[in-house]
């Protein structure tokens, strides 16, 4: 997966043995679905070494994810490229809400977890403040456009810089090419991750489709660096 | 209490997912630069040290502050090559000098569809920030034109 993740708990009590659990798990996750590991479950499973009937529990739980979200996103994710298996689209937001559901279960309440840009925060960074999660410039990269105030919500953004397209529209094959970069807030970190990547490569019709998705907004930038949002986006953002 | 796991453990925080690229896509720190006054401690121990880059990593020889041009790595897609800016010993910005270029570009420019909802030009904003969100790179040439940049930086 080659991602980094940050965990931040701000909880008074925090315990560093629930980050131990958080960073086993996802360890043992990369094991199961990175694409550059040779002995990965999807690296094998690619190479014919592993019957997708043989395959870990986990594995077909993704790929069941995986087949769902790609009915709820027209076609538009799809853990298929080019004849090979990669669900790292889903697996990302996926291990994401394991590790947030370890710090759940230990009690954790005020902290956030971070995979690349993809971003579930839980509780508050201080007693009545949110989390400020800065939606990062394409082009300026130290600097944010737009600042969420973010709240168990999660803030996921997909997209491109200058010409480093690498999502491509499962339909036509090739890279989705008309914006350059969307974020999408919702009540999970699955949805949220999932919905940015399909409709990234919807392109236009982004918006419109996150629109659509009860308790979702979504903040699309375009090539023109125009930014263009849903209906509810501003209500949390800073003003 | 933030930890992370992290190959520059000195310098970046993150996770890196994969043995053979030690270095984290993301060279923005969110929180140490944006927001230079946290109000929690920092764990910056190595969770699992990458024995060839042991924390506190100095930079000798030809390393040190600077920028350093990464190898032209050929994809099926098109070369990539990626320049890594290094100031005390932190990694300060990764940009893309080589991208794949964009054969379907031209087919999407100005299909707007539906409906236009409110349009702004965007704003380049410092603001004081928890965290950012972001799209990254996870092409392999990318990490290995990356990680070719580092060695020269004697980060890697």
């Amino acid at each position: 997966m080659g991602m980094p993740i940050t965990v931040d708990v701000r909880d008074p009590h925090a315990d560093p043995a629930a980050l131990d659990a958080v960073f086993a798990e996802l360890r043992h996750l990369d094991e199961l679905f990175s694409p550059f590991k040779s002995e990965s479950a999807v690296t094998r499973i690619n190479d014919g070494r592993l019957a997708l009937a043989d395959a870990p529990v986990l594995v077909h739980e993704v790929l069941a994810l995986c087949a769902d979200y790609e009915r709820r996103t027209r076609g538009f994710f799809s853990p298929w490229h080019a004849g090979h298996l990669d669900p790292s689209g889903l697996v990302k937001g996926w291990a994401l809400a394991r590790a947030s559901a370890i710090l759940d279960a230990r009690g954790h309440r005020d902290y956030f977890v971070d995979g690349a840009g993809d971003v579930w925060a839980s509780g508050h960074r201080a007693p009545g403040a949110p989390w400020r999660v800065g939606i990062r410039h394409p082009v300026e990269r130290d600097k944010v456009v737009r600042v969420v105030l973010a709240s168990d919500l999660a803030v996921a953004t997909s997209g491109t810089y200058e010409k480093g397209d690498h999502i491509y529209d499962p339909h036509t094959g090739r890279p989705a090419t008309a914006l350059l970069s969307l974020t999408v807030t919702g009540p999970g970190i699955v949805d949220a991750d999932v919905f940015a990547t399909a409709a990234f490569a919807m392109g236009d019709g982004a918006l419109e489709f996150i629109e659509a998705q009860p308790g979702h907004e979504a903040y699309a930038i375009d090539r023109e660096l125009r930014g263009r949002w849903t209906t509810g986006f501003e209500a949390l953002c800073e003003r | 209490m933030r930890r992370a796991l992290s190959a520059l453990a000195v310098t970046v925080i993150g996770v890196v997912w994969i043995v053979t690229f030690r270095v984290t896509p993301v060279p923005v720190d969110a929180s140490s630069q944006l927001s230079p006054s946290q109000p929690t401690a920092r764990t910056t121990a190595p969770r699992q040290p990458v024995p060839t880059q042991p924390a506190g990593t100095t930079t000798s020889g030809q390393g040190g502050d600077g920028s350093y041009t990464g190898s032209k790595i050929r994809t099926v897609y098109g070369d990539v090559q990626v320049k890594v800016t290094v100031s005390g010993n932190k990694i300060t910005d990764v940009q893309p000098l080589v991208l794949p270029s964009d054969r379907a570009r031209s087919a999407y420019i100005s299909q707007v569809a539906g409906p236009m909802l409110r349009t702004e030009a965007i704003t380049a904003q410092s603001s004081s920030i928890d965290i950012i969100s972001g799209a990254t790179y996870t092409s392999i040439a990318y990490k290995r034109s990356l990680d070719s940049a580092l060695k020269q930086a004697h980060l890697g």
